[in-house]
């Protein structure tokens, strides 16, 4: 080959080796694509490091086997890349298929809707990609949140690993914003208040609040300028960030090797368990493809047959009972009414203004605490210098995991204070009381435990 | 960046700007305004005056709201009648020039405090003063004479009018919040009956638009 050096024998060069069973004219097609891009030095560079270095350290130093099979929650970040080239595809669809605009009277069909209302009934096969695209966004979520929680308590953020991890939380915000931005396109009253409620949201943080709003949101209130925008940021400027951030993140991981579970220390473990340690192609993705063709399965199911048709047209004089925002977002919702719950407790009412602004307001203090745990999770590796990878082993970290878990699930329930209220027919008042006590107490009762136990079994591993 | 390396060789005469440095200062300048500029461009995205949405009917009568399954769901759209309201507690979401969420309600003159009614009536701008859903009277909860909003269960008194301040500072007077997060009492809209037809006059619009 002289100038030309030799391509790696590894998949897809072995499909031109000379003992290939393609040998000839897939080898000449190639030299021809070689000579004129004379990337094969950059290939081959790409092939070694995603073949070896993909799950690099103990496992490979000590040459352990590990069947990633038996860690299923090491699969969320491939489930989520999977459904996100997913709701790219099926987004392209649907963007090709819908009017950005909301003029029209208030409560009357407008462009936005109908066209919606068009993919639903006419657009052969339309409603089968909605509703892919609408769970595939649900799960997409669910599983970046167990890839969160998992990184959470697994800390593969530990030193080296620092920017993988606010890359990541970075991502998980910015698939918020997608989700944010995609419930408002159908223009409906559910997403219309949703977003209403938002926007008030947003204005209310302090000093900044009105001017994000106008800038982000073209307004203070909703209007169909909004819509527009919001539909801009969810179909151009949203995937070029995504692309980005979550084409860093992966590039980090695949260069800097999978975190791998403690077992892998374990000997005995090392011998039990199936060899799938090896190349990228095929054994490691696999596994991720058998597990990616099951989320399939399941996404197509049901979005073949639960699809949410969209609600009656946005009216922005009438609020529609029951305004739920994705359940991804009902805990920070239950937060601000939880926070306002506790001020009636304590018969706190806050005062207008504190330095000239809305400050202490429930809704000022919800979005303060909220912010606070986004940031807490994103500075996580400077605040956690634990080298400790095993929960089980970190009393303080993974009782403080358990009780914010409890936390953020005990408001989501609390967000449903009012639905809850009119199936169990209970006073709302009463409704709002037990499920205002549960928020304080059950994340405790869940954490102050597997504080105890742990340092206990801590304690005694010690010894 | 330019003006500092000038002023600097003014001081120290004996070294004057090599060409070299000239070069970079013209660079760093030229490079800063590039992203000054091209920051610039962001204020497109500001919302223009123009822009902003068309008023409504810029009349001041209340008009019926959309409400469905209430007693005006019939008279949705049409001019509001005091005879309408013809026993103490009967109220109606409506909407005030075109813009405006209001309600307006028959009280009990007699429990009122802080404030007259016009005829027996009252109206209060409906958008709740916490995240701008728009609150009902007797929707939700059809035993309580209160305004209530669904969204975040703020409740507001229109037997208890108040005198409270918006951030800007401007003065109002409003029904009392009596329960949930809102910050501030809902604005009281003065009444005036013409000809049966009930309206709201527009003292200061500026109170009223706390959620555009």
């Amino acid at each position: 080959m002289g100038r030309f050096p030799e391509p790696p024998r590894i998949w897809p060069f072995t499909l031109i080796a000379s003992d290939s069973p393609l040998d000839g004219r897939v080898k000449r097609i190639y030299e021809w694509l070689d000579k004129r891009f004379l990337a094969t030095p950059l290939i081959a560079k790409a092939q070694r490091t995603i073949n070896f270095a993909l799950p690099s350290t103990l496992t490979r130093q000590n040459k352990s086997k590990i069947l990633w099979l038996t860690y299923p929650y090491y699969y969320a970040g491939a489930i989520t890349a999977f459904l996100a080239i997913l709701q790219g595809i099926t987004g392209l669809l649907l963007a090709s298929n819908y009017v950005p605009s909301g003029v029209g009277d208030p409560g009357t069909s407008t462009p936005a809707y109908s066209s919606v209302q068009n993919i639903m009934t006419n657009l052969p096969l339309g409603a089968l990609i909605r509703g892919i695209h609408q769970w595939g966004a649900n799960l997409l979520v669910a599983a970046l949140v167990i890839h969160a929680f998992w990184a959470f308590f697994r800390n593969p953020y530990r030193i080296g690993r620092e920017i993988t991890w606010v890359l990541g939380v970075l991502s998980l915000f910015l698939a918020l914003a997608y989700s944010f931005t995609g419930y408002l396109l159908p223009w409906d009253q559910l997403g219309y208040w949703a977003a209403t409620i938002s926007i008030q949201i947003m204005r209310a943080i302090p000093f900044l609040g009105d001017f994000l709003a106008q800038l982000l949101l073209g307004g203070t209130g909703l209007s169909a300028t909004t819509l527009t925008r919001v539909y801009f940021y969810h179909v151009s400027l949203l995937p070029v960030i995504a692309l980005v951030l979550v084409g860093a993140h992966v590039v980090l991981v695949v260069l800097q090797g999978v975190s791998e579970p403690e077992e892998a220390w374990k000997t005995k473990i090392q011998k039990q368990v199936a060899p799938l340690f090896g190349p990228f192609f095929p054994q490691q993705i696999l596994p991720v493809m058998i597990i990616a063709l099951v989320t399939l399965g399941v996404v197509l199911l049901l979005g073949t047959f639960a699809v949410q048709v969209p609600g009656d047209p946005a009216n922005k004089f009438l609020t529609p009972q029951f305004i739920v925002p994705e359940w991804y977002f009902l805990w920070a919702y239950g937060l601000l009414k939880w926070v306002g719950w506790v001020y009636d407790l304590v018969q706190f009412t806050p005062p207008a203004a504190v330095f000239g602004v809305d400050l202490l307001s429930a809704k000022v203090i919800g979005i303060l605490v909220a912010g606070a745990m986004f940031l807490v999770l994103l500075l996580l590796p400077v605040i956690d210098r634990g080298r400790e990878v095993r929960a089980l082993w970190r009393p303080l970290k993974t009782a403080i995991g358990v009780w914010w878990i409890g936390f953020l699930a005990t408001l989501t329930l609390y967000a449903l204070n009012e639905i809850l209220s009119a199936y169990l027919a209970i006073p709302i008042n009463t409704t709002n009381a037990i499920l205002g006590s549960i928020v304080i107490v059950l994340p405790i009762i869940a954490a102050t435990p597997t504080y105890l136990i742990l340092s206990h079994h801590l304690a005694k591993m010690k010894q | 960046m330019g003006e500092k390396g000038s002023s600097e060789s003014a001081k120290k005469p004996r070294r004057p700007i090599g060409r070299r440095q000239l070069v970079k200062a013209m660079v760093s300048v030229g490079i800063l305004g590039t992203i000054v500029s091209f920051l610039s461009l962001l204020t497109s995205l500001l919302p223009s005056p123009q822009g902003s949405e068309q008023q409504g009917q810029a009349d001041n009568v209340f008009r019926y709201g959309a409400e469905k399954g209430v007693w005006y769901s019939d008279k949705s759209g049409t001019e509001v009648n005091l005879a309408d309201f013809d026993q103490v507690g009967k109220g109606a979401g409506v909407l005030w020039r075109g813009t405006y969420p209001a309600i307006v309600i028959r009280v009990d003159e007699s429990k009122l405090q802080g404030a007259t009614a016009t005829n027996g009536l009252l109206a209060f701008a409906s958008s709740c003063t916490h995240l701008c859903c728009i609150a009902t009277w007797h929707l939700d909860r059809p035993n309580e004479d209160v305004i209530y909003c669904r969204c975040h269960d703020g409740i507001f008194d229109p037997y208890n009018i108040v005198n409270d301040a918006m951030p800007d500072g401007t003065k109002y007077q409003g029904a009392k919040v009596v329960g949930g997060p809102p910050p501030r009492a809902a604005p009281l809209i003065p009444i005036e009956i013409k000809d049966g037809k009930v309206s709201g006059t527009a003292s200061n619009l500026a109170i009223y638009s706390y959620c555009e």
